[in-house]
């Protein structure tokens, strides 16, 4: 099983022996190594929310292939760990060393390389602080270490990453062009069909419509994890639909203040935040200071929490654009309240399931299946934009949360984030039986 | 219903489609040769700022160099000829990322703020188009940050402008700069020790401040007291949003709140324009930013609530990517103005176009915008039609009447290259007038003073404004295209309040007014 407990910290310091003088400065290396990878990570999340292309399914890929990089890094030179090769969809092994390799220079080299090359479209200000942290993260792990193993592990490093980024380069979401709008669209006809609700001229055509077909990394195929359809379509008053849409109507009447800051919270809006899988992600990483996990643990939880919320955006995507089913504000202004406004702003895509629940319940999945059921933790995420540190009994419970946000926002039914979070389920199922850890 | 009626009113005798101005480059010979170089530090920034510092009523101008040098221009054009401008040896600036006009002793010469990465200066006009640097003797704080926006205003009482800098992100992070957004100022005048000359207090930080890039004095809601608009770049702040403060004389500064109706917007503001659009009497404000672009208008004016409306996609004023070219990437705009520039009597927009650097995301081959209103308020794109669809990087601009000949010209600043000058050298039918504002005593050029101008059923207000823009200004001549009116009616609102009596000037003049006088007609030599 893939627990923190069946981690081998000895292993990790025995292999740091081998090149290290002396217990201590084994330790100091793990912790070194800790450092750069929660710390590209960090820039990352940075990135994200900096490059336009980053829309939440782009980010969650980027994700996936950062965390198996990082895995792969440490992977290819330690025996206590696992590859990922032959368990997710055509990955083959990484290049093996060529010798002893330090984790942190290895690590370090692997992250900067393959940033460099999922965020290539990132700006001036990206590219600047890329090279900077190069920079000041290379002499980091240069200090001190011997010539030779720094160049194997400057080698390795980015051979892993060369690796990984070629193998990513097929998955058909490696291309993104107009931030993921399409050039044109034509929006169906049925009643129930999905129409832009924006009055912005680029959100005139959905996000991404082709995103289902990526290539899935844990999941089978994007239609694994298939879901119930959605109420049939009804504007009549006691139906179904419209009981589910009046629901958001008196909802968004009676918000208290809390289910605004719940809305908020998990509102996580494209280039105004690390998006939601990033939102995860800052999560994974704050447990990991918090606990001063090692750093396999990380890259190994990194990875499979990449790896679900990915597939959980492909599976999502994939039966949004097959329902293509309007969003709430449409069908409330056609058929309840003509001027009616949600509390957040709409995103620009099909409504069912919720991608937010979808991915929310397959990163509860899979840290649940690393940390344990009923693992507390807080939640700052947004503390640097003066949102309050939330704290939560599980993931699951954090999952939920998310999941009523989009209620609370006026953006969802309740059945698309019923669907999602069970969707989510299935997908992270996939990704929490990955195995990083022998 | 309102807005409706006054677009109603407004279609009857005009033509459906706009005419379009043409425009002629003649950057090569009009003498600019100034480039806004640099590197990361100058990728906002790029200002120009237009005024006469010669005493001819021919605007000058200033041009803003980044890394390399500013120049200062004198215009030698003659009226209706080509653009033809002298370098001159003053104000040979480094770091100057933007410059505004303003006579900020109220001497009658006009004086030039020029925001800098490092010390912001002023600059006091001694005539001829000469300078001394007084950022110390007017006790100005000039600061070391990177100041990427300006505005100024004269609170109600004070012999000496109020003026507010806005800074960018703290240029020395480099791993993570982002969330570093340096503070805003406010610098209020002061009286010196016992009772010496006027100069300015210790700046007051506008905290919290979210990067700002264009700031603007406005009353949006016609209360008689300014606030100051801000446009924030969404880019480096957190937690941060577009801002609207409180200004009352003596108080200190204060965001207006969700409880007073204030929403939250977050765009990459890089620039604002403001004008009476839909012609309601209240200003509407043309935010610039990547993709989309905003133009607000007050959704219920009478309420005095700072609730605004989003109407850039019904009047075709997205301009949120390139109208020509193979790049169908999102676009990156800058400077923002309306104007009237083929003179028909109703507001155009101009809008400067250029990658940050060289974004992969957003267009690298982004025209320049130049949108005509036609007669049922929605706008047209022509920058290819009229000339001046530039592809360069542009950043700020002024469209100015640099000939007098009653057609406004175009300069724009463009990084990397050579800053562009076009002339309007087509036929335009609609006729225009001029004019400008002179108060004795303090404020001279009647900053924040509106004029009306009644166009058909509907009265148009323009307010009289020092700032907005990306880092560009102008003072001098302002113009009022009048379509087939051989008369405007108009009045003035001085800065304190007074309304001056409504007037009927002729078309195709230059008209000088002063309160409580009747106008003065000025021809150039």
């Amino acid at each position: 099983m893939n627990t923190p407990i069946s981690l081998d910290r000895r292993q990790f310091l025995a292999l740091s022996l081998a090149f290290a003088a002396t217990p201590a400065q084994a330790a100091s290396r793990e912790a070194l190594a800790r450092d750069i990878l929660v710390t590209w990570h960090r820039l990352v999340l940075e990135l994200i929310r900096h490059t336009a292309t980053y829309s939440p399914p782009v980010a969650s890929r980027a994700f996936a292939y950062l965390g198996i990089t990082a895995h792969e890094a440490l992977a290819a030179a330690n025996p206590a760990l696992i590859s990922l090769a032959g368990q997710v969809t055509d990955l083959a092994h990484a290049p093996t060393p060529a010798g002893l390799t330090d984790p942190a220079t290895v690590l370090h080299h692997a992250l900067s390389a393959a940033t460099a090359v999922l965020f290539g479209n990132t700006g001036p200000t990206g590219q600047r602080a890329h090279a900077a942290l190069t920079d000041q993260l290379g002499a980091r792990v240069a200090d001190g270490l011997e010539a030779a193993l720094h160049g194997r592990s400057v080698a390795h490093g980015a051979a892993v990453a060369a690796h990984i980024l070629a193998w990513a380069a097929n998955d058909g979401g490696a291309q993104i062009e107009n931030m993921g709008f399409p050039r044109s669209y034509s929006a169906g006809a049925r009643p129930q069909d999905w129409v832009p609700t924006s009055l912005i001229r680029q959100q005139q055509a959905p996000l991404l419509p082709d995103w289902g077909g990526n290539r899935p990394f844990a999941m089978p195929t994007a239609t694994a994890c298939g879901i119930a359809p959605p109420p049939d379509y009804d504007e009549t008053p006691g139906s179904a639909f419209h009981a589910a849409a009046l629901e958001v109507v008196d909802i968004s009447r009676n918000l208290t203040d809390e289910h605004k800051l719940i809305a908020r919270f998990w509102s996580d809006d494209p280039m105004l935040s690390p998006t939601p899988p990033g939102h995860w992600i800052c999560i994974l990483l704050d447990i990991a200071d918090r606990d001063a996990l090692p750093v396999e643990v990380i890259a190994g939880a990194l990875a499979r929490l990449g790896v679900a919320q990915a597939d959980a955006f492909i599976a999502c995507w994939a039966t949004k654009f097959e329902v293509n089913l309007l969003r709430p504000v449409t069908y409330i202004r056609r058929v309840i309240d003509p001027v009616w406004e949600p509390l957040l702003i709409t995103p620009p895509f099909p409504e069912y399931p919720s991608g937010h629940s979808t991915q929310s319940g397959a990163a509860a999945t899979v840290l649940t299946a690393i940390f344990g059921d009923g693992f507390a933790f807080d939640d700052a995420t947004h503390v640097d934009d003066d949102l309050p540190v939330r704290r939560f009994a599980s993931f699951w419970d954090a999952a939920e949360e998310a999941a009523m946000s989009r209620l609370y926002g006026g953006i969802h039914f309740r059945f698309g984030n019923a669907a999602g979070l069970a969707q989510g389920q299935c997908v992270g199922a996939h990704a929490a039986a990955l195995r990083t850890i022998a | 219903m309102i807005r409706a009626l006054v677009f109603l009113a407004m279609a009857g005798p005009l033509a459906a489609e706009p005419v379009v101005p043409v425009f002629a480059d003649e950057t090569a010979s009009s003498g600019i040769d100034t480039i806004y170089e640099g590197d990361w530090e100058y990728m906002v920034g790029g200002g120009v700022a237009s005024f006469d510092c010669s005493g001819d009523r021919f605007p000058d101008l200033f041009v803003s160099g980044g890394a390399g040098p500013s120049a200062l221009y004198i215009n030698r054009s003659a009226q209706g000829g080509q653009l033809v401008f002298e370098k001159t040896d003053e104000l040979t600036l480094d770091a100057a990322i933007g410059a505004y006009p303003l006579d900020i002793d109220s001497d009658g010469v006009m004086d030039l703020v020029v925001l800098r990465l490092g010390e912001n200066r002023l600059y006091r006009g001694l005539g001829d188009c000469r300078f001394e640097d007084a950022t110390t003797a007017w006790g100005f704080d000039g600061g070391d940050a990177w100041s990427t926006a300006f505005a100024a205003i004269w609170e109600r009482g004070a012999d000496w402008p109020t003026l507010a800098i806005g800074n960018y992100l703290d240029r020395y992070e480099t791993a993570f700069p982002w969330g570093s957004c340096t503070d805003n100022w406010l610098h209020r005048p002061q009286r010196g020790p016992k009772n010496a000359a006027m100069g300015f207090a210790p700046p007051l930080p506008l905290t919290p401040s979210f990067c700002a890039l264009s700031l603007l004095f406005t009353d949006w809601n016609r209360s008689g007291h300014p606030s100051l608009r801000v446009s924030n770049d969404r880019e480096y702040y957190k937690g941060g949003q577009e801002q609207l403060w409180h200004l009352e004389p003596g108080q200190p500064p204060r965001l207006y709140t969700e409880g007073e109706g204030w929403n939250r917007l977050r765009i990459w503001g890089m620039g604002i324009a403001s004008a009476d659009i839909n012609r309601d009497g209240f200003p509407d404000y043309y935010l610039t930013s990547m993709a989309d672009n905003k133009l607000q208008v007050l959704t219920n004016p009478a309420d005095g609530v700072p609730v605004f409306s989003d109407i850039a996609f019904r009047l075709g004023l997205t301009a949120h990517r390139p109208y020509i070219g193979d790049d169908l990437n999102p676009s990156t705009a800058w400077h923002p103005q309306f104007a009237d520039v083929n003179n028909d009597g109703l507001l155009d927009l101009f809008v400067a176009k250029g990658n940050v650097a060289r974004m992969p995301d957003f267009a690298a081959m982004d025209p320049n915008n130049l949108l005509l209103q036609r007669a049922d308020g929605t706008f047209v794109e022509a920058g290819d039609r009229a000339g001046v669809g530039s592809f360069g990087i542009a950043r700020g601009a002024q469209l100015v009447d640099f000939n007098l000949d009653g057609r406004l010209d175009l300069v724009v600043v463009n990084r990397w290259t050579t800053a562009e000058i076009w002339r309007s050298a087509g036929d335009l039918d609609g006729n225009w007038l001029q004019l400008r504002l002179h108060q004795p005593g303090t404020n001279r050029d009647a900053i924040g003073a509106v004029i009306e101008i009644r166009r058909s059923e509907a009265t148009e207000r323009h307010e009289i404004t020092s700032g907005g823009g990306h880092v560009s200004g102008s003072s001098g001549w302002l113009h009022f295209g009048l379509g087939n009116a051989e008369q405007a009616e108009l009045r003035v609102i001085w800065p304190e309040g007074k309304a001056g009596d409504w007037q009927a000037l002729d078309a195709g003049t230059f008209q000088i007014l002063r309160p409580d006088q009747p106008p003065v007609l000025w021809q150039p030599d």
